[in-house]
């Protein structure tokens, strides 16, 4: 996205959070897939849906690189990468996608888990608004000054 | 009966030593203008591109770049107050 540049400082921590809460929002987009793949025993590409997992990397946000000697920064998601633990094994010899023992293979997805990062990720965005209406609330403080 | 100065406001030492500003308050004020305008132009394009689906554009994004050009839109009307309050206060000096 390409930012306005203007010499207020205010904007610096509006978009840090910003990109905190665009993270924040992969984090819930991915986990809703995880929970709505919950069953999902012939993903794309053939076997059981795997739980996908959000990687978060620190990142300049264009415009403030020399901010603070380079310390501000914010986060961008770097990728999304696959859960490598194997699948849920469950012995079901009449549905369509048993093998040869009669077992599916299942996503290896634990609702709980993918509830537990739900609420992470809620809280976390709420913390991002936080930040952010504290921010507008000093930038309109700062322009109070005097009345 | 002589009537003696006040001390110290013959000369006032520090007043030829103050150094001029860089930028006058105009250009401040047409820069912040030009601020709000640039940051509005954000705030109108990013909602068009909401409306229009655009996945890369979430709505709290929306909401900060109102809320920025909001503040914007508030410093250049805030310096506008502060240059027609001490040109007031100038007009209005007694003589």
């Amino acid at each position: 996205m390409p930012r306005v540049n203007t010499n207020m400082d205010f904007f610096t921590a509006m978009e840090v959070s910003a990109s905190g809460l665009s993270a924040q929002r992969a984090r819930m987009n991915v986990a809703s897939s995880n929970l709505a793949n919950a069953q999902t025993t012939a993903a794309a590409g053939g076997g059981p849906y795997k739980r996908k997992d959000v990687v978060l990397s620190s990142a300049d946000i264009p415009g403030t690189e020399g901010e603070l000697g380079g310390a501000v920064k914010g986060v961008e998601v770097s990728s999304i990468k696959e859960d490598t633990a194997p699948p849920r094994l469950e012995y079901d010899p009449g549905h369509p996608q048993a093998n040869a023992q009669g077992y599916v293979a299942y996503p290896n997805v634990n609702p709980v888990e993918e509830m537990v990062d739900m609420i992470t990720a809620s809280r976390a965005y709420e913390a991002g608004i936080t930040t952010m209406s504290t921010a507008v609330n000093m930038a309109e403080k700062a322009l109070g000054i005097g009345k | 009966m002589s009537i003696g100065k006040i001390h110290g406001v013959e000369s006032l030492p520090g007043l030829s030593q103050v150094e001029k500003p860089q930028t006058n308050l105009g250009e401040s004020f047409s820069k912040a203008l030009t601020d709000a305008h640039a940051l509005d132009n954000d705030a109108t394009q990013q909602a068009e591109r909401f409306a229009n689906h655009d996945p890369s554009v979430g709505i709290h994004e929306v909401v900060i770049a109102s809320e920025k050009a909001s503040i914007a839109v508030r410093y250049a009307v805030t310096l506008k107050n502060k240059a027609l309050e001490a040109y007031h206060e100038l007009m209005n000096t007694q003589v």
